[in-house]
């Protein structure tokens, strides 16, 4: 029988027990601090490549073959990867067979958007440089966690900090300008139908969410490619889809300052107070709290596509919701226990897209766009750096000749296309002024298909930068 | 930012480009074969400060041809003179002499090979500092072509150049190439380059701080350092000679200097604490650890000079360790 009070008849098999949980305690703590975690955070907006980039960052680990830049591969003290069982059973795990297999399938193809959370845990095996950790310990292990979830989720982060009226108002202010207002007019319409004051029914609730939904939806679809849509759940519902939590939306504050109980105001306030702690706190808390690194995916090339209202919304994004994450330098406890992200690497994605000799450009791009979220994670005492890269590689930099000038173009197939092809995709200028006023649409940059038989080599995906990456997050943890 | 050499000054409109045709020179089929490398191409030679004077070549140059004339007419002296006392005799002396020049020609020779592959030495450093610099990109496959061939005839080496051409692709920018071959490459070669100087100033630390007399001391020092030095610059694939370069002797000529006045030192030490054997052996002993450390700089003296890419702060050979090897010697001694 097993219950909280002890069978008297064993106590010895009692005290057995008792020791064993507390030598359980034990080893697993001298585990922690002879294997290590290590929580990596792949953070990104919607579609900055989140899911590629995890497929081939365990692909490449596995591997091993393509990481010439990791120091712990270079001086061969890497020994091998492989994938555990996540000790967190409730969340689902991620599904790297299955988005490797869509990868490199024939034809291949990218896996679709994400649509819930997916973890996983890697355990590297390595052996350690100082001559005295090899003596106690030949071979060392640290556990990888990664996790990955739809982008549209992290636009919930800056809510945490905001409540129903700040959020509204917010919402409101900035659906003032374009291309927003024209995008959410149909909204904006039921929004003058409906008064704060009014009384709470259901219907009304649920017409205002669907029609909140819809502008989110449209502003995702849009040609501005708007990032900065909240809540994220409207979006991607998860398991959540159909919930009362979710029928909400921002309302103009009521006129007299304060609304009596039973209004709308007062039910939309409610329901945004449960969202906040029982959805987006409870998905932080699992998720976000405990990171030590990070690297925050920016698809800078799509919103240069898209223009100058996309750029300007995704560096609000960004900044946003970079400041709910804890970043700083802990001493050893918190290394110990985990809690503060002391390295950041953003990094532009997709840096196959244009030839190599832009990356350059790219970076410095970057740099400029994030200063920043840059800043504010330096001053906390985290270690930032940039860099553009490409977790699979689809094209090849080649030099060809168009009317007498030498180009740098690339090789590639573009989506939705069978046959290769070799295009100049324009380039990104080393200046501040990225959207000259004579030119209607400067950058039209092409998203590729992955390259036939990629992967088939047993190396691990081709990638750009990718090891340089993975230097930077793990390769203190790696010695 | 504005001052980079790749923005493009006329706008270009993205485009696609029909038919597949890569320029001729994308392919790779006529980069410069390894030999045909030929140093910095852009970088300005530094123009010398200090004033031409015709006398200085005009003087060397008249006094080595006197003396070869001077050497000329010994010759056929020595030769006549031997002639003139018995043909046999004079054979076997014209054969002597024919084996001396012979002998002489091959020296030079030698010595010219091996200067010429420093010199590419310095060439291929001086290049891949100009590419770092210049921080661009697509020229850096020249250079891991003229590097890999430098090692062409080196079993050895063959595996890590193999590997540095499977992981090298089109997106890594030159620094990123050069970067790769100083790691793949040659940091092999200073691992082992390290090891020998380890070797080397162990080696002379026992030997000088057994051996009995400053004579004796300079012999080791000078053979030590020497052997030491043929070592290393083998293992990056220069070959110093018997000369090898000034630098590198300098250095040495300061080592054995060193070896004669620690000697000097230890006497009047020794006298002043009264001569008891503790005093002279730890004389002995710390000389021992100075010649020790003294050749291990010659070493990595070496490895900087014989280097094709040059050492980043990350990962210039130590004195470090050497110290810690050094400290143990005198309990192998005692």
């Amino acid at each position: 029988m097993s219950s909280k009070f002890p069978d008297w008849n064993n106590l010895a098999g009692f005290g057995e027990k008792m020791l064993d949980q507390a030598l359980g305690h034990v080893g697993s703590l001298a585990g922690r601090m002879l294997e290590g975690n290590v929580r990596l955070g792949v953070t990104g907006l919607r579609r900055a490549g989140k899911t590629v980039f995890v497929t081939s960052l365990i692909d490449n680990l596995i591997r091993g073959g393509r990481l010439p830049f990791m120091d712990v591969v270079a001086s061969n003290r890497f020994l091998a990867a492989r994938l555990r069982s996540s000790p967190d059973r409730s969340a689902p795990r991620f599904a790297y067979e299955k988005y490797l297999a869509n990868l490199t399938a024939t034809p291949p193809h990218w896996p679709a958007a994400t649509t819930g959370v997916a973890q996983l845990r890697m355990a590297l095996r390595y052996v350690p440089v100082s001559s005295m950790r090899r003596s106690i310990q030949p071979i060392s292990t640290i556990n990888l966690d990664v996790i990955d979830y739809p982008g549209e989720w992290l636009m919930d982060l800056p809510m945490l900090n905001q409540s129903f009226a700040e959020w509204s108002s917010l919402t409101l202010e900035l659906i003032e300008h374009q291309p927003r207002r024209q995008i959410g007019a149909r909204w904006l319409h039921w929004l003058s139908t409906v008064s704060a004051d009014q009384t709470a029914d259901e219907t009304t609730a649920k017409e205002g969410a669907a029609h909140y939904t819809e502008y989110l939806h449209a502003c995702r679809r849009s040609q501005a490619n708007l990032s900065l849509v909240q809540p994220g759940r409207f979006l991607e519902p998860g398991e959540l889809a159909g919930a009362p939590v979710l029928t909400f939306c921002p309302l103009p504050a009521p006129a007299s300052g304060s609304a009596p109980a039973g209004s709308l105001w007062a039910l939309m306030s409610g329901r945004f107070e449960d969202y906040k702690t029982n959805v987006v706190r409870k998905f932080f808390l699992e998720h976000f709290a405990r990171l030590d690194r990070q690297i925050v995916l920016v698809d800078v090339l799509g919103m240069l596509n898209a223009g100058p209202a996309a750029l300007h919304d995704m560096r609000m994004a960004l900044t946003a919701c970079l400041e709910a994450f804890r970043h700083g330098r802990g001493g050893w406890l918190s290394k110990l226990t985990g809690g503060q992200i002391d390295k950041v690497l953003f990094a532009a994605t997709k840096a196959d897209h244009i030839a190599a000799s832009q990356h350059g450009n790219l970076k410095n791009l970057l740099d400029m766009l994030v200063s920043e979220a840059r800043n504010a994670i330096r001053f906390e005492g985290a270690t930032v750096d940039t860099m553009a890269l490409a977790a699979v590689k689809c094209t090849e930099t080649v030099t060809t000749e168009h009317q007498g000038r030498k180009l740098a173009c690339i090789q590639g197939t573009p989506l939705g296309r069978q046959k290769p092809t070799v295009l100049f995709p324009g380039s990104i200028p080393d200046g501040p002024d990225l959207f000259p006023l004579d030119i209607a649409q400067p950058y039209r940059f092409m998203d590729f298909e992955p390259p036939a038989g990629v992967g088939r080599d047993g190396r691990g995906l081709p990638n750009i930068r990718l090891d340089q990456a993975l230097n930077f997050l793990l390769g203190d943890r790696l010695t | 930012m504005s001052d980079r050499n790749h923005s493009a000054p006329v706008w270009q409109a993205p485009v696609e480009l029909e038919p597949l045709r890569p320029a001729p020179d994308g392919g790779g089929g006529n980069r410069p074969g390894p030999d045909e490398f030929a140093g910095p191409a852009g970088a300005e030679k530094v123009r010398d400060i200090s004033r031409w004077n015709w006398a200085v070549p005009a003087f060397f140059g008249g006094v080595f041809a006197l003396v070869l004339v001077v050497l000329a007419f010994d010759a056929s002296d020595l030769l006549s003179r031997a002639f003139a006392s018995g043909y046999a005799f004079g054979l076997g002396v014209s054969g002597l002499l024919a084996l001396v020049v012979f002998a002489a020609l091959w020296l030079a020779l030698d010595e010219a090979i091996s200067i010429r592959r420093l010199r590419r030495i310095d060439a291929l450093r001086a290049e891949a500092e100009r590419l770092v610099i210049a921080d661009g990109h697509g020229s850096a496959g020249h250079f891991a072509d003229a590097v890999s061939g430098f090692y062409r005839d080196r079993s050895d080496l063959a595996p890590a150049i193999e590997s540095l051409h499977t992981s090298v692709n089109d997106a890594h920018n030159d620094r990123e190439v050069i970067a790769l071959i100083d790691r793949q490459v040659l940091a092999p070669i200073d691992q082992s380059a390290y090891n020998s100087v380890l070797r080397a100033s162990r080696d002379t630390a026992v030997a000088t701080a057994l051996s009995p007399s400053a004579a004796l001391d300079v012999v080791i020092v000078l053979w030590r350092n020497l052997k030491l030095v043929r070592e290393v610059a083998s293992l990056y694939g220069a070959r110093p000679g018997r000369f090898g370069s000034w630098r590198l002797m300098r250095r040495m000529l300061a080592n054995l200097a060193v070896a004669g006045v620690a000697e000097g030192l230890s006497h009047v030490a020794v006298e002043a604490l009264g001569g008891s054997i503790a005093a002279a052996i730890s004389t002995k002993l710390g000389q021992g650890m100075v010649n020790g450390l003294l050749t291990a700089r010659v070493g990595v003296a070496t490895m900087v000079l014989c280097r094709p890419v040059a050492f980043t702060p990350a990962n210039r050979p130590s004195l470090g360790r050497v110290r810690t090897e050094l400290l143990s010697v005198p309990k192998d001694v005692l």
